[in-house]
């Protein structure tokens, strides 16, 4: 029996010698000889293995130290597996809270829970929109609880094929198609990250840290701007807390966080490649689009007793004043309540809810999150009618 | 289960701790059945079966093939294996493709047709499992293979979990022989085993993940026009991407057998240092093409025909190529351009045997930079996932955009500029080597801290457990 690697060397006319003759064993299988072994370089391969085994050890111990030095303490990190696990718990009757990264800085589960009877699911993603989530809870046939929506207009009105919504696409698409590997990789990933510090993909990455280098771009070039620092923790429940180093009043962390919100949340010059007024009238067509796609979301859910209530998180300083000035209430905040005829609350529109400050002009610190969450338990209990 | 996950770590270590504790070479292999179907299974169950069947499916059918009397009895065995396992692909990887060509062509002579879009899920790697697959039919057709008697042998060798999903495509031929005898480990093999895994993951998370993906994948997914400068950058950053991508997962399958004794051969040798097409080709995913040589081109006549033809059978054979790595006509008109390749290769060959300047250094040096320049080309139309993005791109690159847009930062253009000059350099400094004698030149401290700085890169990248980009073909 010849093999075709046998064949390919019989026409390289090798010497027969070349080759053994395969054993009467080996020809059970009627194949051809053991012809191919892989050589294994000789090297002191056991020492080999020690020393790397103690150089990647003390490298990674220092590593871990010299972030630890730094102030970084260990979190867990958000993914789309991290929220899936989440997503899972959901049950017919949850309060489910779901929308961007304020709702997920600004609300203390305890407090709701304590408020509103039931503890919540916290669904909201930083730099994402509420749509997906809200669109997958419509359909699921099973749910028919409580949405506590959070709105900040660029991320609610972000178009399809922008990095707000594929984040959120990603979320929902891997809570469908989750493999159970996927599922194993996230239960053994949560104690490496409550222990281990520099796990910090955002921030502490090889990629994060070549991205922090200061290279200066080309005149003119479309460079995505950059994402904020490490600036909050995340606990087992997805409940963000803002670092304390950031919370300090005046602190450089804030501010480095607050120069980097003005360029995300400014919007990008119309492209090159489209004339500027059909690229404003895509935008209006598709903020248009969304407004009809979260009422069409609502009403599914409504008809199956289900409840939401969209809430506007507050917001201080220059964002404040460019999120005003470019996404002005009257045109996102009031025809998305009157299209949906959904209830909502806008922080400012209460004193009580008016008097905090965000650091870094976009979150509340961790103890304002818990003061604010008590005050607004009431307004949400009378907008859902509990 | 991905080798870059956190799951594979585990499994695999508990795997191999299992497999070496246990004496009786059956319960090994038996472990390693339900282990390969558990790597499987990991990312869809049912998928599971569907291997299942389409390996007995083969070990049935050859035992038939063997039994039969005459030449005919053989060849209608052959017809029926070849025909599951391409109606297994045909309807898995191509049926919405088929429908929507046929429903194209109904529209061009005025019959209006709606196909129904089938909702199937591409089983993983099936392009793969089902060429391990078929080689076993194909040579006990050929009379190179007698047919294994143990059903479990025949599953191991189609199922075995290092080379699975995304190759090497290793032939049944190959691997049956291996599972007669316990391996025994070579002094250093398990730790070389490991060493290759190592290197293969670095490729993989750190290379092919965290220094290009990204940047290629904005400049293939821009709607608008790019200038020179971005669009080739985006091109060389796909092309070290994919090579690193599955030039990593074939260390990673290749240095996982190793571990537990088993000999895979090599997927890749320093392809980008290939001078010519042919020469490329006997250095990129050379299971692949050793397959297609073996069981089309040679069957189909090779180059023993007339001239006209042997270039023919280069084109059918590419133009088939490029259709196994996916449903789409931008990978057809990959594999065209590498057959039209090899065909004005071989035209040139020809004519320039005899000159004696065609084999001095600068020549040859000149010609591995126009195949690498081609194969950029060809990579614009496998890596686009449609005709305008690849026209738009093309444009870009041969400067039609001088006013686009430019979208890649200074330090994205210098990571592709560094990886692309370090994979070009690497590949002309190895290309008559191997990994291995490399290595048996460096002293041991420096393969220590090449060890070591690839393992601390892989963990402060931190995967984020992309798939590897074969695993979708």
């Amino acid at each position: 029996m010849r093999s075709s690697i046998s064949n390919f060397k019989k026409r390289l006319r090798l010497p027969r010698l070349f080759f053994r003759k395969p054993s009467r064993e080996e020809q059970i299988h009627g194949g051809p000889p053991l012809e191919f072994e892989r050589p294994i370089p000789p090297a002191p391969w056991r020492g080999i293995a020690v020393a790397v085994t103690i150089v990647v050890i003390a490298a990674t111990t220092l590593w871990e130290l010299y972030c630890r030095s730094l102030g970084y303490g260990p979190t867990r990190n958000d993914n789309e597996d991290f929220w899936t696990l989440r997503r899972r718990i959901v049950e017919p009757e949850s309060i489910v809270i779901i929308g961007d990264s304020r709702a997920w800085f600004d609300v203390d589960l305890d407090e709701f829970q304590k408020g509103l009877g039931k503890r919540p699911i916290q669904l909201a993603m930083a730099g994402s929109t509420a749509f997906p989530a809200l669109s997958d809870l419509a359909n699921d046939k099973n749910f028919h609880g409580t949405i506590i929506c959070s709105v900040v207009p660029n991320l609610f009105f972000a178009p399809p094929g922008t990095p707000p919504m594929e984040r959120a696409e990603k979320g929902v698409k891997r809570f469908h198609n989750q493999t159970p590997a996927q599922r194993v990789s996230e239960y053994l990933s949560m104690p490496l990250e409550e222990h281990v510090v520099f796990l910090k993909p955002d921030d502490l990455s090889l990629e994060a840290i070549l991205n922090k280098l200061p290279i200066p771009n080309r005149p003119g070039a479309l460079v995505p701007p950059r994402f904020p620092p490490y600036f909050q923790t995340e606990d087992r429940e997805r409940r963000a807390r803002m670092w304390e180093k950031c919370a300090e009043p005046g602190s450089e962390l804030a501010k480095k966080v607050q120069q980097i919100w003005i360029p995300l949340f400014t919007p990008p010059a119309p492209p090159s490649y489209i004339p500027k007024d059909i690229f404003f009238a895509q935008i209006n067509e598709g903020m248009q689009k969304r407004f009809t796609d979260v009422t069409a979301a609502v009403e599914k859910l409504r008809s199956r007793g289900g409840k939401i209530v969209f809430v506007r998180f507050p917001y201080s300083g220059g964002l404040k004043e460019l999120e005003d000035r470019i996404t002005p209430r009257e045109k996102t905040w009031d025809p998305l309540l009157k299209m949906t005829g959904a209830p909502g609350i806008y922080y400012s529109d209460f004193p009580e809810l008016s008097e905090f400050n965000c650091p870094e002009w976009s979150h509340l610190s961790a103890g304002d999150s818990v003061e604010f969450s008590k005050r607004l338990v009431p307004h949400l209990r009378d907008a859902l009618n509990m | 289960m991905l080798f870059n996950s956190l799951t594979f770590v585990v499994f695999f270590v508990v795997v191999v701790t299992i497999y070496w504790s246990i004496r009786s070479w059956q319960a090994r292999k038996n472990l390693l059945v339900v282990a390969s179907y558990i790597f499987y299974g990991a990312w869809n169950p049912p998928f599971a079966a569907l291997l299942f069947g389409t390996t007995a499916m083969d070990f049935w059918l050859g035992r038939q093939m063997s039994k039969a009397r005459d030449q005919h009895a053989r060849r209608r065995w052959l017809i029926a294996s070849v025909c599951m396992n391409l109606s297994m692909l045909g309807f898995f990887k191509y049926g919405n493709f088929l429908l929507e060509n046929f429903q194209w062509l109904l529209a061009r002579v005025g019959i209006i047709y709606q196909p129904p879009h089938l909702d199937i899920l591409l089983p993983v790697g099936i392009s793969f499992y089902t060429f391990h697959s078929l080689s076993y039919t194909l040579d006990i057709y050929r009379g190179v293979l007698r047919p294994t008697k143990s059903l479990r042998d025949f599953i191991l060798a189609v199922s075995f979990f290092p080379q699975l999903v995304a190759g090497p495509i290793v032939r049944a031929g190959d691997f049956l022989p291996q599972l007669l005898h316990p391996p025994r480990l070579k002094n250093g093999q398990f730790l070389w085993g490991l060493a290759l895994m190592t290197l293969g993951l670095f490729q993989k998370i750190v290379l092919a993940d965290t220094l290009l993906s990204g940047s290629a994948d904005r400049v293939f997914g821009y709607p608008g026009p790019l200038v020179a400068l971005d669009s080739w950058a985006g091109v060389l950053a796909f092309a070290g991407q994919i090579f690193f991508d599955f030039a990593g997962y074939s260390l990673c399958a290749i240095g996982a057998a190793l571990t537990l004794g088993f000999h895979l051969k090599d997927n890749f040798r320093f392809p980008y240092a290939a001078i010519g097409f042919s020469d490329f080709w006997r250095r990129w995913h050379i299971s692949l093409s050793t397959f297609l040589r073996d069981y089309l081109y040679i069957p189909l006549g090779g180059n023993q025909v007339v001239p006209f033809r042997a270039a023919l059978n280069l084109v059918i054979v590419m133009f088939l190529g490029g259709l196994w790595h996916g449903a789409a006509w931008t990978f057809v008109i990959w594999g065209l351009l590498h057959g039209s390749y090899l065909v004005i290769e071989r035209i040139f060959r020809v004519s320039l045997e005899h000159q004696p300047w065609a084999s001095t250094l600068p020549v040859r040096v000149l010609a591995g930079f126009a195949t690498y320049a081609a194969v950029c080309v060809a990579w614009v139309f496998f890596r686009a996932s449609d005709f305008t993005i690849a026209s738009r791109m093309l444009g870009g690159m041969f400067g039609q955009h001088p006013h686009g847009d430019a979208i890649l930062s200074t330090r994205e253009l210098l990571q592709i500029g560094s990886v692309t000059a370090g994979v070009i350099g690497m590949h002309w400094a190895m290309r008559d080597n191997t990994f291995e004698t490399a290595v048996m030149r460096l002293p041991p401290w420096t393969i220590a801290a090449i060890g070591s700085a690839m393992i601390c890169a892989i963990i402060l990248t931190q995967g984020s457990s992309n798939a590897f980009i074969y695993f979708q073909f």
